[in-house]
């Protein structure tokens, strides 16, 4: 009933929140990132045991924001937040060539769900501003992008400590959820 | 070894499930079990469908082969699991044994350090005997110290006296210094004595100077005096060239003046002459005179004659006059009265009668008058009477006189011719003297003219006075322009005597103003020297002050240094009774010093047994590390051949999928198949389409099995390294004795205990944070958050609903509030069951 109304209003004011969650392995810069997107300022963080949920309007779209602790005791968790998701922010550590097979496990995992099928993908090959960082296209390569069929995605690479790439990516994420409406 | 590995993993993969994925493992087996139904239907399908349907079936069968294999791997390493667990418990049994084994070997060390301190206790008493030994040494050294301070105090006495002596050699260095001063002082006294002389001799330059000055301006006056008198000299030579010039001048004046004379002599004689004429003049108007003198008288005489006879003649005529108006007025009056008597007879008559009294008066008084004239005339006649006589005698002189001047004119007519003769003569005499006058004018002329000459003569003379005058002045002229020069030339001279003098003076006086400037010089000199040696006295006097002051100070510091000999025999005195004090000290502690080196060597006893102990323990966990590496490398080999195996299944799932792609290809034939065998054959590609998808999740299932055996795997990995690098530091001793494999295993395991513990702990962490943002957010996210609660806390899916509909009813804005259903409220329904 409650739902109904909301939709509604949302439909009668155009502002329907979308609901974003941003996932990666612990330390790839998530936390980082939402609050970057959010107030403009790199922010010292702690790892993220449990999440951080904050409203970011962007282009007069309000997004609901989620960003999961990507710790491997909590990554089981985040299945729990699937579902009504519209686009799934994964946020991998340029230099961490050691886990990107896990990174890449996970992501694999996520996609998989029932509730992502719709969700747009949208990679940040952060930490870009470090020198040993992998080029986008080597990071597509070893996260498996390529073999991704019936998926909406796109790879940037990004530095939240900088704010180099972000904006591209937000755009490029609300020209596409404008054209999945 | 291996067989007991296995043994131990099994029991682990026994265990392992029971504590944490309760949840996972049994839906595996399920699946399993579903797989299993699976490939017993595909069985079915192969052995009922077509020959191509055969070659899938037996592909099938060729899988769910494979399949088993793999099931039975995993059994395998199930074994394995158990046989690691199993090697944790002997491990364990070791760790027992170990452990009794130390209390032992405790127990013996325990015997051997008190046998030690008894050795040691006995080692010390000797080192206090050599420490007793050693303190007597020193306390000598001491007593020698004390000499050596009593030698120093007779030093301190000798530097005492040496300080007298300094102190009299300063009184001495005071006394040079005074004299020293004294001299300093006379030879300042001397210095301004000649600084004075000096100045004397200054100032008397100086007044020969000024002396020299005024001689200088002496000679200056006498110059211009000399200058002066020459001009003076020149003024009367013009003034004497005056004189000559007025000579000149009066020379021509008298030649003037001579002429003049002449003229004046020639005038005289015309005037002369004048004269003469003018007597001649003089003396016929002198006789004319006379005449008209005499008739003059003889006029005066007949006017006086004239005026008497009509005087006469006037007296009778106003006397007839006279009688006429008395008679004119007699008849006048008796004419009145007969106009008056016309009137009356008597009147008349009497009229008449006074008329006749009146003209008869009248008649007398012109007869008396008569009678006078009468008397009158005849007396006027007497004197004209008396008059012709007297004419009659005057003419009777007068023509005397006349006789007298004819016989007078006689007289001067002789006189005359006389006086011609007499003149004639004179002009004779004149003409005489004429003659001489003329000669004396001759004689005159000459005598001018040698009066001329004389003249001449004498103005020649003057010239020649003049010009030897002249020349005399010249000569005095130049006599004195001689003197002038030489006047000039001395002065010159002397000019130039007094400039030099002059110069000579001002040398002199610059020779004085630079030798006043040297005096001066010497004089600042002196008078820095003076004052620096003001400084050095005063400099010195501070140095004597200093000197003194120190003399003070040595005073205090002797008096000080005899308060330090005092203290210090006083210190002596203390330190003899310390030094007995520490005597007693060193004894016992000697006493201790036994003791303790008797300790030390049982305690060097004991590290040694120990060393070789730790050498032996070395050895085993050489030995350990050693049969750990194998461990190791045989964990590493399974590890391999369980990659390999993965690799395998891996290929195995890809050669499935490539076989369903293959069979999704296979599909329209298949479907080909369907119109030839109809819905039987429909039916059978649903259940091969349903096998299928069981299959890719029971391959699913497994790669996250593997997954979830390849994180087991690191976190080993990780706890073995950790393990293999705590062991050398604390475990080594303690494992002495067994060297066994076993015992890191049951470390691992521990520590596996502990880590999971810690996920619980991050989990506990999780839980909360989710709590209490699911109750802290707004209903939007909240609804977002009920399934990780429920996830977490294990709700179950009513309950789940349930706080779904209590969120949507927050969230909306009316409807009601849903029905608590007993069975979804566990806080309820637990207490009733309970109570029943």
């Amino acid at each position: 009933m409650g739902g109904f109304f909301s939709t509604i209003f949302s439909s009668l004011f155009g502002t329907r929140e979308m609901r974003i969650l941003i996932l990666g392995l612990d330390g790839a810069g998530k936390t980082t990132i939402l609050y970057r997107l959010q107030v403009g300022e790199v922010v010292t963080t702690i790892p993220t045991i449990g999440f951080n949920v904050e409203t970011v309007t962007y282009k007069n779209l309000k997004f609901q924001v989620w960003d999961l602790g990507g710790q491997t005791s909590i990554r089981p968790y985040w299945r729990c937040y699937y579902s009504n998701t519209d686009a799934v922010i994964y946020v991998v550590d340029s230099c961490d060539r050691d886990r990107i097979g896990i990174s890449k496990s996970e992501l694999v995992a996520m996609l998989e769900e029932e509730e992502l099928k719709k969700a747009i993908l949208v990679v940040f090959a952060n930490k870009q501003d470090m020198e040993q960082a992998m080029t986008p296209t080597e990071m597509a390569n070893s996260l498996g992008l390529p073999a991704l069929k019936d998926k909406k995605w796109q790879i940037f690479k990004t530095s939240a400590t900088k704010g180099t790439g972000l904006d591209e990516a937000m755009e490029w994420l609300v020209e596409a959820l404008k054209n999945r409406q | 070894m291996f067989a007991k590995l296995k043994k131990k993993i099994a029991e682990e993969a026994a265990i392992a499930p029971r504590p944490g994925g309760a949840a996972r493992i049994p839906r595996s087996v399920s699946k399993e079990s579903i797989t299993s139904v699976g490939a017993d239907s595909g069985d079915d399908f192969a052995s009922d469908g077509s020959s191509s349907r055969e070659d899938l079936s037996s592909q099938l069968l060729r899988r769910n082969e494979q399949i088993r294999k793999l099931e039975a791997k995993l059994s395998d390493y199930a074994e394995q699991v158990r046989n690691l667990q199993k090697i944790k418990e002997k491990l364990e049994i070791a760790l027992e044994k170990h452990q009794d084994s130390s209390m032992k070997k405790f127990q013996e060390q325990n015997e051997a350090y008190q046998a030690n301190r008894a050795k040691m206790a006995e080692g010390m008493a000797l080192a206090l005997e050599k420490k007793d030994q050693e303190w007597r040494g020193k306390l000598v050294h001491l007593e020698k110290e004390k000499e050596m301070l009593s030698a120093q105090l007779q030093e301190m006495r000798e530097q005492s006296l040496n300080l007298f002596q300094k102190r009299d050699e300063i009184d001495e260095l005071e006394g040079f210094q005074q004299q020293e001063l004294a001299k300093v002082k006379h030879m300042l006294l001397k210095k301004e004595e000649s600084l004075s002389r000096a100045e004397q001799e200054l100032e008397a330059c100086s007044r020969e100077l000024t002396r020299a000055k005024e001689e200088l301006q002496v000679t200056n006056h006498l110059s211009s005096l000399l200058s002066n008198e020459v001009q003076e000299l020149r003024q009367q030579d013009s003034e004497l060239e005056a004189q000559r010039d007025e000579l000149v001048a009066a020379e021509a004046n008298a030649e003037n003046k001579i002429t003049v004379l002449e003229q004046r002599g020639q005038e005289l004689q015309t005037f002369i002459q004048h004269l003469s004429a003018d007597l001649q003049n003089a003396r016929v108007a002198a006789s004319g005179c006379e005449k008209r003198l005499e008739t003059l008288q003889m006029e005066h005489e007949s006017l006086k004659l004239e005026y008497e006879q009509h005087k006469l003649k006037m007296t009778v005529e106003v006397d007839e006059k006279n009688k006429l108006i008395e008679h004119l007025q007699e008849k006048v009056s008796s004419l009145e009265k007969r106009l008056e008597g016309n009137f009356s007879g008597d009147e008349h008559v009497w009229e008449l009668l006074k008329e006749k009294t009146a003209l008869e008066q009248k008649l007398d008084d012109t007869r008396q008058q008569l009678l006078t004239a009468r008397t009158n005339h005849a007396e006027t006649v007497n004197l004209l009477e008396a008059q012709v006589t007297k004419l009659n005698s005057k003419v009777t002189e007068a023509q005397g006189s006349l006789c007298e001047r004819e016989e007078f004119l006689k007289n001067f007519k002789e006189s005359n011719v006389c006086q011609l003769k007499e003149l004639e003569q004179a002009l004779q005499l004149a003409n005489g003297a004429l003659e001489k006058s003329k000669e004396e004018i001759g004689e005159r002329e000459l005598q001018i003219q040698k009066l001329q000459t004389d003249l001449e003569v004498e103005s020649s003379k003057l010239q020649q006075h003049i010009s030897t005058v002249k020349q005399q002045c010249a000569e005095r002229i130049s006599r004195l322009e001689a003197q002038i020069a030489v006047l000039e030339t001395a002065r010159e001279f002397d000019k130039t005597t007094s400039q030099q003098r002059i110069s000579q003076l001002e040398q002199e006086n610059e020779d004085f103003n630079e030798s006043r400037q040297e005096y001066e010089s010497s004089l600042k000199k002196q008078e820095s020297e003076l004052e620096r040696l003001k400084k050095e006295l005063s400099s010195r006097e501070t140095v004597s002050v200093e000197i003194a002051k120190a003399l003070e100070e040595t005073r205090k510091q002797r008096e000080e240094l005899q308060q330090q000999v005092t203290d210090l025999i006083l210190l002596i005195k203390g330190k003899d009774q310390l030094i007995n004090e520490k005597t007693d000290v060193i004894l016992k502690k000697e006493e201790e010093l036994n003791q303790l080196r008797q300790g030390h060597e049982a305690l060097l006893l004991q590290m040694h047994l120990l060393q070789s102990d730790i050498e032996a323990c070395k050895s085993q966990a050489a030995e350990r590390e050693e049969t750990a590496g194998k461990q190791i490398s045989a964990l590493r080999l399974k590890m391999q051949e369980q990659q390999e195996h993965l690799l395998a299944s891996g290929r195995n799932v890809l050669a499935l999928e490539a076989a369903r792609a293959f069979n999704k290809h296979l599909y329209p034939p298949e479907d080909r198949e369907v119109e030839q065998n109809g819905e039987v054959a429909a039916a059978d590609i649903i259940q091969l389409k349903k096998d299928n998808r069981d299959l890719e999740q029971q391959i699913s299932e497994k790669n996250k099995m593997i997954k979830q055996l390849q994180q087991r795997m690191a976190e080993l990995k990780k706890t073995l390294q950790k393990e293999l690098k705590i062991r050398p530091d604390c475990e080594i001793p303690e494992v002495r004795e067994k060297p066994n494999s076993e015992v890191p295993n049951a470390a691992m395991t521990v520590t596996n205990n502990s880590d999971l513990n810690d996920s619980r702990e991050i989990n506990f962490e999780y839980l909360k944070h989710v709590v209490l943002k699911f109750m802290s957010c707004r209903e939007s996210e909240a609804f977002h958050l009920i399934k990780a609660v429920s996830v977490l806390l294990n709700f179950s899916q009513e309950e789940e609903n349930m706080l779904k509909e209590t969120l949507e009813y927050k969230m909306s804005w009316f409807g009601s509030k849903p029905s608590p259903k007993g069975s979804i409220r566990p806080s309820i329904s637990n207490p009733r069951t309970a109570w029943s």
